[in-house]
């Protein structure tokens, strides 16, 4: 039985992490979050957006993961995200300028169009900023 | 002969096209460095990719429960092909050797042979356009002027659109014709298919002695998003493969054009010293025989 988990996060843009990991957690598109042990059953889902945490060395960390399909194996969760981002790569100033942007859009949106591209811009931007422990973040 | 002034006219004018030669060199292997690292990045994705399809394949092959739909028939069992969606895709300028003309070429055979129909034309850069106008064919969609950072809005927009055509039947096959990037100095016209796509079956063996996938929700449902991803991965390669061959060969045919300059300015000067010479010596020639007189 393996003992940990190789957890892989790659974008069309970069490789974003790559670690052995002791449990992964992640939103799936369609049914809430997905949780991951060593020796769980191959899986293959679509990912959702939101946020994603494993545990190494007893610490929790999140990375933030849009869309995409995750490949769940007894020793490996490869994911592959549309976007993703660590921690270090979070830029807080333009996730809280992308976030009232988006709040500007959302009160100008006409059509349904616009508001369903305005709210999912709030949403990412909200993400962002809960990944990073920022106040705004929260009420998400 | 020319005169000596305009031999001297001559170097400065050559002298000047070589400066501007020569920034544009420059430019070519800063962009084509550009161009690279985004391809370079994209690689493990686009692995990741083609395992994650290979494995949904392989298990679907493999159960004979799984009922097919239309997206899982793009892997496992290509229709026949009537009617084709093609994107050509070439550079937005000139000054970059052959490389416009060779693709052209390419996509020229590839419309005379092709027996199917070409019921969507996509067109990447203005010499595609030039080259839909002279083939009298009608792009349905033109893209120009795209910088790196614009590719993964355009082949979101061609997969998506593609992937809903092949499941309404309105096409049965995506084809790109492009310049595939060799190296810095050598580019290859390539015509390929993006799908339906051949599973590698030697893949398939290997996981075979895996315990086979769940797919969540449910297989279809699974595939069919995973299709769009897909060929918006090998979609958005091309595009990178392409700009990465056109500043490739841009740098290329620059270096030639400058070293070309080069020669043509010592070969100038030596005419001009030549005729410098002459006068010089007819002058003293003239002293010499008037000093005699």
């Amino acid at each position: 039985m393996a003992q940990s988990i190789k957890l892989e996060v790659v974008t069309p843009e970069r490789p974003v992490f790559s670690a052995e990991v002791a449990e992964v957690q992640f939103p799936t598109a369609t049914r809430g979050y997905y949780g991951v042990l060593p020796g769980h059953t191959p899986v293959m889902t679509e990912v959702g957006d939101g946020l994603l945490y494993y545990i190494q060395e007893g610490q929790k960390h999140w990375l933030t993961v849009f869309g995409g399909f995750a490949e769940v194996g007894p020793d490996r969760v490869t994911v592959l995200a549309r976007e993703s981002e660590t921690m270090d790569m979070l830029d807080l100033e333009r996730a809280e300028a992308s976030r009232q942007r988006a709040l500007k859009l959302l009160k100008e949106a006409v059509t349904e169009k616009d508001l369903a591209n305005a709210q999912a811009k709030l949403d990412a931007s909200l993400i962002r900023l809960q990944a990073a422990g920022h106040p705004a973040g929260h009420g998400f | 002969m020319a005169s000596l002034q305009d031999i001297r006219r001559r170097i400065r004018s050559v002298k000047n096209t070589q400066q501007v030669t020569k920034a544009m060199k420059m430019i070519s292997a800063v962009k084509l460095r550009k161009s690279q690292e985004r391809l370079v990045a994209l690689r493990p994705y686009a692995g990741k990719m083609l395992e994650v399809v290979r494995r949904v394949v392989g298990r679907i092959r493999g159960d004979v429960e799984i009922q097919p739909g239309p997206a899982a028939q793009a892997f496992l069992s290509p229709r026949e092909e009537k009617r084709i969606r093609m994107v050509f895709v070439a550079s937005d300028k000139g000054l970059c050797g052959g490389f416009n003309a060779n693709v052209a070429k390419a996509a020229t055979a590839f419309v005379k042979e092709c027996t199917s129909e070409i019921v969507h034309l996509d067109v990447v850069g203005k010499r595609a356009v030039e080259w839909a106008k002279k083939q009298k064919l009608t792009p349905a969609k033109e893209y120009l002027n795209i910088p790196l950072v614009g590719f993964q809005r355009v082949v979101t927009e061609i997969s998506e659109s593609a992937a809903a055509q092949y499941h309404a039947g309105e096409i049965d096959a995506l084809y790109i014709v492009y310049n595939y990037f060799n190296s810095a100095v050598a580019q290859t016209p390539t015509v390929t298919r993006v799908f339906p796509m051949e599973v590698d079956r030697r893949g398939e063996d290997r996981n075979a002695t895996e315990v086979s996938h769940l797919l969540e929700p449910d297989p279809n449902t699974v595939l069919e998003t995973l299709l769009p991803r897909f060929v918006e991965t090998e979609l958005l390669r091309n595009l990178l493969e392409s700009s990465a061959s056109e500043h490739g060969a841009r740098m290329a045919a620059m270096d030639k054009a400058s070293s070309n300059a080069g020669e043509m300015i010592s070969k100038l000067t030596l005419t001009m010293n030549k005729i410098r010479q002459a006068g010089i010596t007819n002058q003293i020639i003239e002293i010499v025989s008037g000093a005699n007189a």
